[in-house]
């Protein structure tokens, strides 16, 4: 892992209300990198969310949206930003208060330093 | 008594099939072995064909037939999505689905395969009369919806809604006579339409399924009604419109309501010409069980929506009641705060479909 996506990775984990960052390979469906908060296991989210990635990436082609930016997961208690293309995803897990626009920026700048 | 292949050539059919699954032989001899009755095994040999050649329309019909036969619907219906997705003028899809939601009382999905089936060989006799009961179901709704607002002031229900079989319901509509209508038998066998209208229907593919109407006095009164509601407006809704409220505004490109199996119950969703609320529903469904997966997952609580963007579009995937989705979509580019009011007003519009408010 190169020292930019590196760098992009921990400044995503140090935006408030994140809990966990992620490089995660979308067609295995397993963790490349990660800034893992207590007690959360990388391989599970890797696999659901690359999952879940590959779901939504089929909805767009099929209904000729074309490519899957990103996409982004509400929930009562949280959220869970995915962004990127294959084969490397990025994937961030925020609280519910988080600072969903600056998530998103450095989502999109890690992304970027996949390129 | 039908004619299949001799021995010799069933055997040369089957060896090169075991040569080469994705051979071109795999569908003759999947259909021989369909005419031998022998249905487990055409049903083998045509999933190992398709595991190599997905893009075989041909095999993706006789797959549609054979679970027919084997009593699975969905499936069958499953298949001829494929198929209209890879062929998408196919007369036999169009047919088949057309039957299968005119089965399920789903009038809208099935007008719209029927009339493209009608489309492709406007003289089948299975179709028009599929699609005379259509109409007739269309009618009859409209009058059972405007005896229900004369009777109780209560707005009327979803006139596509799932129709209830006539010998259970209690309406004056329904209470009236039935009379059978022969519907012709069609070289493949659609799902028996009357199978939940009349306890006499005959057995999948059997000759002639019989269909249920009202007698014609009852029609013509409740034709009269159901034009008459038509004049007085509201009375006649269409499910795919129920999202249009929001088409004045213009990022939006589409609202969809659907069931946890990815099937459309109203709205409507187009790009480049095409309607793809079922292409897009069949896997959004798979993506809102992903979705509960990894919120439960991760203890952050249960799901309330996916926000999509992709190069054309933003799309947003919220839940609305158990086993409901409703989906919202609106150009690229279009402001992520927009598209949270537009699902949430999307889901309001969805409710009082429901409700039969809208």
């Amino acid at each position: 892992m190169s020292d930019v996506v590196s760098a992009a990775l921990s400044r995503l984990s140090q935006v408030p209300g994140v809990r966990s960052a992620m490089i995660v390979d979308a067609e295995a469906g397993v963790p490349v990198a990660s800034e893992l908060g207590a007690g959360v296991s990388g391989e599970a989210i890797a696999a659901l969310t690359a999952s879940l990635f590959q779901r939504t990436e089929q909805a767009a082609r099929d209904a000729a949206l074309g490519r899957l930016g990103s996409l982004q997961l509400e929930t009562d208690e949280g959220h869970v930003v995915v962004a990127g293309s294959r084969p490397l995803i990025v994937v961030v897990i925020a609280d519910r208060d988080a600072q969903l626009g600056l998530i998103r920026l450095e989502a999109d700048r890690a992304v970027e330093a996949l390129r | 008594m039908t004619s299949g292949p001799a021995i010799a050539d069933l055997q040369r059919l089957s060896e090169e099939v075991a040569r080469d699954p994705g051979s071109s032989s795999f569908l003759p001899l999947a259909e021989a072995y369909r005419r031998m009755g022998k249905t487990q095994a055409a049903l083998r040999v045509c999933l190992r064909g398709l595991e190599r050649s997905p893009g075989h329309v041909g095999a993706h019909l006789l797959l549609a037939r054979l679970y027919l036969e084997l009593g699975d619907r969905e499936r069958a219906a499953d298949e001829w999505a494929v198929a209209v997705r890879l062929d998408p003028d196919n007369f036999d899809a169009h047919r088949g689905l057309g039957f299968f939601h005119l089965e399920r009382g789903e009038l809208s999905s099935a007008s719209r395969h029927l009339e493209r089936a009608a489309r492709a060989r406007p003289a089948d006799p299975a179709v028009r009369e599929a699609l005379n009961v259509l109409r007739r179901r269309q009618a009859r709704e409209a009058a059972r919806a405007k005896l229900r607002v004369a009777d109780t002031g209560v707005a009327p229900v979803d006139p596509v809604a799932p129709v209830a079989p006539p010998v259970a319901a209690t309406s004056a509509v329904d209470a009236a006579p039935a009379q059978d209508v022969a519907v012709a038998e069609s070289a493949a066998p659609p799902p028996d339409v009357a199978s939940r209208e009349s306890a006499a229907a005959p057995a999948q593919g059997a000759s002639p399924a019989q269909v249920v109407s009202p007698p014609q006095g009852a029609a013509q009164v409740q034709g009269a009604a159901a034009a008459e509601a038509r004049r007085a407006g509201g009375f006649e809704r269409d499910p795919a419109r129920v999202f249009e409220p929001l088409s004045v505004e213009a990022p939006y490109l589409g609202g969809l309501l659907l069931d946890s199996r990815g099937l459309v119950l109203a709205g409507s969703f187009r790009t480049d010409g095409m309607e793809r609320g079922e292409m897009l529903g069949a896997v959004i469904g798979a993506a809102a069980e992903e979705a509960a997966r990894t919120a439960a997952l991760l203890s952050i609580g249960p799901w309330r929506g996916i926000l999509m963007e992709t190069e054309r579009a933003l799309l947003h995937v919220a839940p609305l009641e158990q086993n409901l989705f409703v989906l919202t979509a609106a150009v690229h580019g279009t402001p992520v705060g927009w598209m949270l009011r537009a699902a949430e007003r999307a889901a309001k519009l969805a409710r009082a479909f429901l409700e039969g408010e809208a």
